[in-house]
């Protein structure tokens, strides 16, 4: 499957504000996940601007293909790609972990576009069974569910309780995809809790599995296309994304130390500039650098 | 607690749950029931023969049966996840608390096998902690049938309201106490018997504990209010309130752990509404172990006659004579 120049360069600035937006907001708002989000980048683009059917202006259309982000962590990501997408205008962005805004994790009663609300890992891959269920009772042959799982995530039971049963109901409108990044929070996989040989993990449950660099525009596109539309014979699909944790900012890049971390406005701005740099687009820093900051410190008192 | 109770013909909760999903299978073309490989134990086997495209085995895998219902729900669907349920609210908490409340899903639960009686499978099968873990989840309702009618009127509340709701499921047949014409409403409890002396709050089976309790303390001379709290969450502040105004003190009833569960929360209630002594029958921070379901209710001190001792010495603390 080929993508115009046009598309792929659409897709590659999609992922560039993805990024950006994610370092303003986990900035701004004091607190989130930056090699998760970052990580996550070029399959959302893809996934939001090449291969999901959704329509913003009608967000509970009912043919319409739903999203699951199983690491909740990866909100930032998934808030920007929507506010792109035209959910909602992207100033309202700004509001993520303030309180009555945007949560730290995702709470689809207050984000316009999440179809789940999450935050423990492990759990998604179950709820995205069963809206691939619900799409099934409605005869609904058409649409496919997506679940975004982290590398770190599939150490969690429940993710392959959901995975023998996504195979034993033969869900092949059912497509998860693995943020490969080989970075959990303190450490690496691994190390940590090695989780290879990983594909034949999948298949031994039951799924076809496709693996792909998970920052190359066009195999990401072509990898969704044959998941949707080629390989669907009774099986979940799985695509394996092999991603950098932090990819586009040097020392976020295969650094634990940036799983959970907002960086100050100074550190943020030059962020900016070097991502701005990488993507050969005009130099841009934090937009809210200056701002008075708020104090954090909080006894009790006045 | 016999068929052969005076009260009239015990009827099997589990049965009246398998019939009253049937029922309400009939009614909501969107309702589903999923199973964790218990429907025979539970009843939602009748469930399954009447609406086979409507059932869904999961196999033994609780918390996934808590994140599929949360998707059903999200498509639409009303899922009924049946299972025991120490298995529902232990096992699968954080998919019940996070999947299905955090976002208020219009999803139904279960619990079976609830408390003391349940043939004698053990401290890991007896749930006593599941009033107290449910009711502290926001947007989530918790209920506790007495009898086999109040369970379907609280299977078909369950369903008429939109949002996450619990209840309890005793594997035990009780005797009628309600008539097939009986409503349940979310925060509303239920006087069945007013007396002056001491009130007995109960919810699920303890109910026809208590009215036994009450009669014998009639023998004495003791009138006792009974008020059925089958609504745990909500609960009903007002008549609480209103009872033990006028009694001055009580007695909570409960088939499950006294912590933080039924009794905790009339505790709440009566702590800023209307302070009195309160006396609480329940499992007192123990395991509820195996043994016969008589002898594990004297074992316990959750006996008609123990409920009877408790309103006396609440109605000494306050301060009253005794007959």
């Amino acid at each position: 499957m080929q993508l115009s120049p046009e598309k792929l360069s659409e897709l590659d600035e999609m992922a560039y504000q993805i990024r950006r937006l994610s370092v303003e907001m986990i900035t701004y708002g004091k607190w989130g996940h930056i090699g998760g989000s970052f990580s996550m980048a070029e399959f959302l683009s893809t996934l939001y601007f090449q291969v999901m059917g959704v329509k913003p202006g009608e967000p509970d259309w009912d043919g319409r293909d739903r999203l699951v982000l199983s690491k909740a962590h990866g909100s930032p990501a998934l808030y920007a790609v929507l506010a792109l997408r035209g959910y909602y205008p992207i100033d309202e962005v700004y509001t993520y972990c303030e309180l009555g805004g945007f949560e730290g994790h995702t709470d689809m009663t207050r984000t316009l576009g999440l179809e789940a609300s999450g935050g423990p890992l492990g759990m998604g891959l179950s709820v995205a069974v069963g809206m691939a269920l619900g799409m099934r009772f409605k005869e609904n042959a058409r649409g496919r569910v997506f679940c975004i799982l982290g590398d770190g995530e599939t150490n969690e039971g429940n993710v392959w309780e959901a995975a023998m049963s996504a195979a034993h109901y033969h869900l092949d409108n059912l497509i998860a995809v693995v943020d490969y990044n080989k970075v959990m929070a303190k450490g690496f996989v691994w190390d940590e809790m090695a989780i290879e040989p990983f594909a034949d993990k999948w298949r031994a449950f039951g799924w076809d599995v496709i693996e792909v660099d998970g920052h190359d525009l066009a195999a990401l596109a072509d990898a969704f296309h044959r998941a949707r539309w080629v390989m669907p014979r009774g099986k979940p699909i799985v695509v394996i994304a092999h991603t950098v944790k932090g990819k586009g900012v040097a020392m976020a890049e295969f650094n634990y130390k940036w799983h959970t971390h907002a960086p100050d406005p100074a550190t943020a701005d030059a962020m900016l500039k070097e991502l701005a740099r990488t993507y050969g687009r005009p130099e841009l820093g934090y937009s809210k650098l200056g701002e008075p900051e708020v104090k954090e410190d909080f006894y009790g008192g006045e | 607690m016999a068929a052969n109770d005076a009260r009239g013909n015990a009827v099997e909760m589990r049965d009246a749950f398998g019939q009253t999903l049937v029922e309400l299978g009939r009614q909501y073309p969107k309702m589903i029931t999923l199973d964790a490989d218990l429907h025979t134990s539970s009843k939602a086997t009748m469930f399954k023969q009447a609406y086979p495209q409507r059932f869904i085995q999961v196999g033994i895998a609780e918390q996934n049966l808590f994140g599929i219902s949360a998707g059903l729900a999200l498509s639409g669907f009303m899922p009924f996840p049946s299972t025991f349920a120490v298995f529902a609210t232990r096992r699968a908490l954080d998919q019940i608390a996070i999947s299905i409340c955090f976002p208020n899903l219009n999803v139904k639960i279960p619990g079976s096998y609830v408390g003391l009686p349940t043939s004698r499978a053990g401290a890991s099968h007896n749930c006593i902690e599941d009033i107290a873990v449910m009711r502290a989840l926001p947007n989530m309702r918790v209920a506790d049938p007495a009898d086999a009618a109040d369970l379907r009127a609280i299977m078909r509340a369950a369903a008429e309201v939109h949002g996450p709701v619990y209840f309890r499921i005793a594997r035990l047949a009780m005797p009628p106490i309600f008539g097939a014409d009986h409503k349940f409403e979310w925060g509303k409890g239920v006087l069945l018997r007013e007396g002056r002396d001491v009130t007995l709050y109960s919810t699920g089976i303890m109910t026809t504990f208590c009215l036994n309790a009450a009669d014998l303390l009639a023998a004495e001379g003791i009138t006792a209010d009974v008020v059925h709290l089958g609504s745990i969450k909500p609960i009903d502040r007002e008549l609480i309130a209103a009872s033990a105004a006028r009694t001055g003190c009580a007695v909570t009833a409960e088939n499950a752990t006294i912590n933080g569960g039924f009794g905790a929360a009339v505790l709440e209630v009566l702590g800023e509404a209307c302070p009195v002594p309160v006396q609480r029958i329940g499992v007192r921070d123990r395991w509820a172990d195996s043994g016969g379901i008589k002898e594990l209710f004297t074992h316990h001190g959750m006996q008609p006659v123990d409920i009877a001792v408790a309103a006396r010495k609440a109605i000494k603390a306050k301060g009253g004579a005794l007959k």
